[in-house]
Order: structure tokens, then C-alpha cells, then sequence
């Protein structure tokens, strides 16, 4: 059974990191307060946060990630939602050194080779604009599906 | 927090296992998110009218007009959706929304809808391929200025919004009241600290995302770097006029009480930038 770490940048259940991780995976999310304090966060954003995890109905640790993911791992997989928060990655990755870690993409947007051009907006329009138009579904008819990706690259990244 | 419950076994609750309260009960939810945040300032009381959760994120994604979002999103009283918070944290996905979009309009309709969607995704992915280029200047200022010309830190009448301005002041306000307001009073909070003030973006920056419930670092950071001309190819700004335009009743558009804001846009190019060549 392994373990997924709901984190703040994927407060949800809806994600493809639970058919992933699989049916008998246990969700957590963990309340991260020198996180909030670093950023700042005043009361009305913790509150809001706090209240998208509540609304899971899934267990909730106020702690640091790290420590509370690896005292319950106990040798199981960690899944979680990819993020581009290095905070979040620096985490992933620490834990990568000892346990397996796997990490998903949700469905984005846009398909954009990385290599794209990103001075300005429009040039990325441009491009995305092909694939932001276009409904999931259709999409999936060409199949583009989400995947597990490459840990190490979405570490590095 | 279990660290002082009972109800748990000591390996769990010596990680911080938090004991559940019914999610109706905001004053019991309050009363916990306080425990948790024992830095906090005490002088910080304030809660957003905006609930989190799936079902808040869905009873606005339900109603969503993309046509008419088209054509009044600059408008403070315009169609605009209130999904940001939701869409920043996951709860909802940016993909799901498009697809919601253009489950009630053709493409050209969600058109504009979905290219303020990709806004975020752009921003995404830049933060992705430089996430230490976060806090930096990407590019010089464009506004005859440079960076030791700003100040590094946002004075306390804009932090409490008693700037003087009428407009920016209740801008302001909601800003603190709720952690949610229409980009555009984003847009001339930011123009505002930036070039009116010549603060440093990063102090704005850092004050937004302490407030916005939508605020990361990608979008609201090269947000303000796209106001300051650090990621653009000259500032943003605006006059009383354009406030004017674009804001209902409810906000104080009154020369007599904006004053700094009042000109053309020629007139304010000059007085804001004096050291750039004038406009043509």
C-alpha cells in the first residue's frame, strides 16, 4: 500500500496520482507551518488552505514533510502530484535518496515543447494556443494521456 | 493538534496527527489554524469570505460564462469566474476548466478565457526552467530608473492602505479584507508601488503573496516584474481615467481624492519617468 503526499500545490483527490499509487493507497496531507511562516502567509491564506485539505476527509499531519513522510512510509512507495515549487522538490528529492519515489503529472493545459521560446507571452501563445483550444477529450483521441515521468528529470527540472 | 491528544497512538500523534473538525464549523477550523501557526502575528485576525474546498470551487466553475468573460474581464464588476484560489492549490485542475469552458462555447468564444488560463501556465513554465531567477530582476527596468533607485521596502501607509488615494486605498482594503480582488486592481496596485511610490517589485511581491489565496511564486512574482519592465518591454502603468473606465460605482474614481493619479497619459509618462525620452 503506498503512501501519497497531498502537498499544496495539488489539493485534491482528483488527480491521476491516485489511480497511480492505487486503490488501496492512503492520501496524506501534511500542514507545513515554517513553510507558511517563511512565505509569509497570513492567517486568511492558511485559513483557506487548511480548509481545501479539511474538505478531503483525509489524514492531516502539522509538520515537517519530510519527517512525517518518512515515519510512515515504512518502506512503501511515496507518490505526489508534480510541482514546480523547489521547496516541494527539495523534499522529493531527499526523500528519493532512501525510498522509491514517483511522481505525476496531471493533465496540463498546453503541450509546449520545454525548448520553447518564454521572453514573452504571445510567442508561448502562439504555440500553446494549439493544444490549450482543444478539449481533453479530444486530446486523448491523439494520446496524450497522463504518465508517470522520469523522477530524476522532474527533480532536476 | 494531537501532539497534546490522547486519541492516537505516540508514534502518530508525535508526528503532528491533526484530530479532524467538521468542516461546517469555521470557528473550530479557525480555532486550529491558529494552534498550528504559533508565529503568526497576533494582530492578524482577518478571514476570507472565500471557503476552500471542491464544492466552493465547483458552485463557480458551474456558471462559468467564457463568451461574456471575453468582453468584461477587464471590468471589476465583470464576468470574471473567482477560480484563481482554487486553481493555484489543485483543488481544481487549469485543464478541467478549459474543458468546462468549451463544454458551453466554441473555442473562439473561450478564446480569451482560456489564454488568461495559459497566463499561468507560462508563468509555470518559466519558473520551471529558472525557479532561482524567482526574486531576481530577469531583465533591467525600462523607466530611466535603476534597481537602487527603488526602495527595498514597502512603507507602511501602502501596507495598511492609507496611501491617501481613494481608489488604491479600497483596491487595498479588499485586498486585505478578503485575498481576493480583479486583476486589474492588481495591476494598478502593483503600477502604483512600483512607479508612482518607486518601490522595489519584491517588496510587492512578497506583500501580495502573503494576502492573495491565489498567490505562488510564478505568477505573482513575474506578475509584478511584468508591471515593474523587469519582464516586459516597458512599464505598466495607468491613469484616473482608465480607474474610471474600467470600475463601478463603488470605487472613489474622484480627482479631488486621486490626485496622483490624475492625467493624461502623456502628462504622467513625463512625471513618472523623467528620465526616459518623451512619449510620442
Amino acid at each position: 500500500m503506498s503512501l501519497i503526499w497531498i502537498h499544496e500545490d495539488a489539493i485534491t483527490l482528483d488527480h491521476p496520482v491516485m489511480d497511480a499509487a492505487g486503490s488501496h493507497a492512503e492520501p496524506i496531507f501534511i500542514w507545513d507551518t515554517d513553510r507558511h511562516d517563511t512565505l509569509g502567509y497570513s492567517l486568511k491564506r492558511r485559513m483557506f488552505i487548511y480548509e481545501c485539505a479539511l474538505d478531503l476527509n483525509i489524514p492531516i499531519y502539522a509538520n515537517n514533510p519530510y519527517t512525517v513522510l518518512t515515519a510512515l512510509s515504512k518502506g512503501r512507495a511515496i507518490y505526489a502530484a508534480n510541482s514546480p515549487d523547489p521547496h516541494i522538490k527539495d523534499i522529493l528529492s531527499d526523500l528519493n535518496e532512501s525510498y522509491d519515489v514517483v511522481i505525476i503529472e496531471a493533465p496540463s493545459l498546453t503541450q509546449v515543447p520545454d525548448d520553447t521560446e518564454t521572453g514573452r507571452f504571445f510567442r508561448f501563445w502562439n504555440k500553446a494556443k494549439k493544444t490549450a483550444l482543444v478539449h481533453s477529450r479530444e486530446q486523448a483521441v491523439h494520446g496524450r494521456d497522463p504518465q508517470e515521468t522520469d523522477v530524476k528529470d522532474k527533480l532536476s527540472s | 493538534m494531537s501532539n497534546s491528544l490522547g486519541n492516537y497512538a505516540n508514534h502518530i500523534s508525535t508526528l503532528g496527527h491533526v484530530d479532524r473538525v467538521d468542516f461546517g464549523d469555521r470557528t473550530a477550523i479557525l480555532v486550529q489554524v491558529k494552534q498550528f501557526s504559533p508565529g503568526l502575528d497576533t494582530q492578524d485576525t482577518v478571514i476570507s469570505p472565500v471557503r476552500g474546498g471542491k464544492c466552493e470551487a465547483q458552485s463557480r466553475l458551474e456558471p462559468l460564462k467564457p463568451e461574456a468573460y471575453g468582453s468584461t474581464r477587464n471590468h471589476l464588476d465583470g464576468a470574471v469566474t473567482g477560480l484563481s484560489p482554487f486553481i493555484r492549490h489543485g483543488v481544481v485542475n487549469s485543464s478541467d476548466v478549459r474543458d468546462r469552458a468549451l463544454d458551453v462555447s466554441t473555442p473562439k468564444q473561450a478564446e480569451k478565457f482560456i489564454q488568461q488560463l495559459a497566463w499561468r501556465a507560462y508563468w509555470q513554465q518559466f519558473y520551471r526552467k529558472w525557479p532561482d531567477l524567482i526574486w531576481q530582476d530577469i531583465e533591467p527596468y525600462k523607466t530611466g530608473f535603476e534597481p537602487y533607485d527603488y526602495a527595498d521596502d514597502l512603507p507602511e501607509d501602502i501596507a495598511m492602505g492609507e496611501t491617501g488615494v481613494a481608489c488604491i486605498d479600497q483596491f487595498i482594503a479588499e485586498l486585505l479584507e478578503t485575498g481576493h480582488i480583479h486583476n486589474h486592481a492588481r495591476l494598478y496596485i502593483a503600477a502604483y508601488v512600483c512607479h508612482w511610490r518607486r518601490v522595489k517589485w519584491q517588496a510587492g511581491a512578497r506583500w501580495f503573496l502573503a494576502h492573495l489565496l491565489d498567490g505562488d511564486l510564478a505568477s505573482n512574482n513575474l506578475s509584478w516584474q511584468w508591471v515593474a519592465s523587469t519582464f516586459s518591454h516597458k512599464p505598466y502603468f495607468f491613469n484616473l481615467e482608465n480607474v474610471e473606465k474600467f470600475t463601478g460605482e463603488t470605487i472613489d474614481t474622484r480627482m479631488k481624492t486621486n490626485g496622483p493619479l490624475a492625467g493624461t497619459y502623456d502628462a504622467l509618462y513625463a512625471r513618472l519617468f523623467p528620465n526616459l525620452e518623451p512619449r510620442s
